[in-house]
């Protein structure tokens, strides 16, 4: 290379150099746009409007500003109470049947077995299948007097138990919720608890039984603290999950009867879209947040802690 | 000795062994039983979409019959295909479809894309992107719905496709699992593209694009999955039937007295059927992708 074409080279390495930024940027701001207009900036604006009296469709009236009035009226709301304390119930009830099932299916599916990745594809069907097709197949089972659960229910019991209108009475109505639920979702625990499984090394259990220790005493004494980090993942993951409910308590029973399925985020769409109070809507909006975050806080700090 | 532990094994083995395969095939029975009373709802879906009405399916759920169909007849879906039924169940599946395949091409290339730069782009301030993007992914899209919504009144987007298809392509879950699988590529790789004088959108489409199936796959999975289900936010965004998904068509079913079950039960066969024919082919990768979604922490 003469003197002479070094500049030349410069200037050549500084040309693509800086194609190469522009090409970056152009790469980099679709998605970041989308994201920024889609998802930061109602973030952001959602903590405005929880501080005013915006409707949803803007009346002639500009929003008034109200400060914390909106937490306030919420936080003495009896009924954002029992949204609260029905989600808390639900996740609740929730958590150990679905996890527990879970967890059973998965330790099942983890022995030797024929054909074990068709029981597991079978087992996972459930969790593929769309929460509304699962709702138009669980009203069928729940119906009233007839259905496929009252005749069962009567079978066993010799006919003693009167037919139950699962979702129609208060008593019944969450359980409802909670079973079907479950069933629909215990795939995703399922997986993650046979992924966990199988990182248990063998050598563990071998050991163990070296030492004397029955399949209970493996179960309890190996394969459940080897499970730890899973656990803790499961439960928090079903826990946020289970305090979003809303799509089956929207179709099957629009939070009755008598408000005892009314969720969180089924009293923020009736706040917000229903009654169009916005700012309200947000108010709630703002508190799911905060208790979705301090769960995920919670995760990252006890996994961090074990470490 | 060894005349004597022989046998005493052997006697102390074969009490054993006998039992030991009787247990496996109550395991398996056991397993069996039980897959088919978990797939039974599924199973009595696809059965009373089959029924000649509502009448009939109404009729049979009380017993046996539930999960059986004497005369199968097609004439349930042929109600929901060609609009005579309650709704325009057609035209909700292929909106439906709409939505998905735009959602997922586009959200598999833009996060994809903008994970490359992250990985391996030299802008400054990746770092604090990708950071920014880690904290934005705990925000639940529901508490976000209604703000969203009076920004897409605001610019005219609403009950539209558009609506549908915008907000939810990028994603910084998806970035984020894809930038996990591109800092794991080796830096000769990356090196080896950059010296043939390849620009970074050279390197991306024809370097790392190739090699990157497995976690397209996923998100590409998670993200149709996603969208295929979405409820609270088109039950929002859409008033007409113009854009409205087949899954807030079939829950207005539920709004009236009288559930037309017939009609609600061909339209979640018909729901169900192209996440079926996609389970079916990629069965391992679905199952794959919902582990690597767990383990993004």
């Amino acid at each position: 290379m003469s003197i002479r074409e070094v500049p030349a080279a410069i200037g050549r390495r500084r040309r693509a150099l800086w194609d190469g930024r522009v090409q970056e940027i152009a790469m980099l701001l679709p998605a970041l746009a989308l994201i920024a207009v889609f998802l930061l900036l109602p973030f952001l604006s959602s903590f405005r409007i929880a501080l005013t009296n915006e409707r949803l469709i803007p009346r002639p009236v500009p929003p008034r500003f109200v400060g914390l009035g909106n937490f306030q009226q919420i936080l003495t709301d009896h009924d954002f109470w029992r949204a609260l304390w029905n989600v808390a119930r639900f996740t609740l009830m929730v958590l150990p049947v679905q996890c527990g099932f879970a967890l059973a299916i998965a330790l099942l599916l983890n022995q030797k077995l024929p054909f074990r990745n068709f029981f597991r594809g079978l087992f996972f069907l459930p969790a593929i299948t769309s929460m509304v097709v699962v709702c138009v197949i669980w009203a069928t089972l729940f119906q009233y007097p007839t259905g496929p659960f009252n005749q069962i229910v009567g079978f066993l019991s010799f006919g003693l138990v009167q037919p139950i209108d699962w979702l129609g009475d208060p008593n019944w109505s969450m359980p409802a919720i909670v079973l079907l639920s479950a069933w629909q979702a215990y795939g995703f625990q399922m997986i993650v608890y046979l992924a966990g499984l199988q990182g248990i090394p063998e050598s563990l259990y071998e050991a163990a039984e070296l030492d004397g220790a029955g399949r209970w005493q493996r179960f309890w004494h190996v394969t459940m603290p080897s499970l730890r980090q899973t656990h803790v993942f499961v439960l928090i993951i079903t826990t946020i999950q289970a305090f979003k409910l809303f799509t089956q308590v929207n179709i099957l029973t629009q939070g009755g009867p008598r408000g005892t399925t009314d969720t969180l985020v089924h009293y923020m769409f009736t706040a917000g879209f229903v009654d169009q109070r916005l700012g309200l809507a947000s108010a709630v909006a703002i508190l799911l947040f905060f208790i979705v975050l301090v769960v995920s806080l919670v995760q990252r700090f006890v996994v961090r802690d074990r470490k | 000795m060894t005349t004597i532990s022989g046998p005493a094994q052997m006697a102390a083995q074969t009490p054993s062994r006998v039992p030991r395969d009787w247990s496996a095939v109550i395991k398996f029975v056991a397993v069996l039983i039980l897959a088919l009373v978990i797939v039974s709802p599924l199973f009595l879906l696809v059965v009373a979409s089959l029924k000649a009405d509502r009448f009939q399916i109404l009729a049979d759920m009380g017993s046996f019959r539930a999960f059986w169909v004497s005369d199968p007849t097609l004439q349930n879906f042929r109600e929901v295909w060609t609009f005579s039924g309650a709704l325009p169940f057609g035209r909700y599946l292929l909106n439906s479809l709409v939505i998905l395949f735009v959602t997922v091409l586009g959200g598999v290339f833009l996060n994809s894309m903008a994970a490359f730069v992250l990985a391996w782009g030299r802008l400054p301030g990746r770092a604090i992107i990708l950071t920014a993007l880690i904290g934005l992914y705990i925000v639940p899209q529901e508490s976000i719905v209604l703000p969203l919504l009076t920004l897409v009144n605001r610019v005219g987007l609403s009950d539209s496709f558009a609506a549908q298809i915008l907000p939810f392509m990028a994603s910084p879950l998806y970035i984020f699992l894809i930038y996990q699988f591109f800092i794991q590529v080796p830096r000769d790789i990356y090196d080896a593209a950059t010296v043939d004088g390849a620009g970074p959108f050279r390197i991306y489409w024809s370097v790392f694009l190739p090699i990157s199936l497995p976690v397209l796959a996923t998100v590409a999975i998670l993200l149709g999955i996603e969208t295929w289900n979405q409820y609270l936010w088109p039950l929002m965004v859409t008033q007409t039937d113009r854009a409205r998904p087949i899954s807030v068509g079939i829950a207005s079913f539920f709004g009236h007295d009288s559930v037309y079950w017939n009609s609600a039960m061909a339209a979640s066969v018909m729901m169900m059927i192209p996440v079926l024919i996609f389970y079916l082919a990629f069965q391992k990768w679905f199952v794959s992708s919902f582990i690597s979604s767990a383990v993004k922490g």
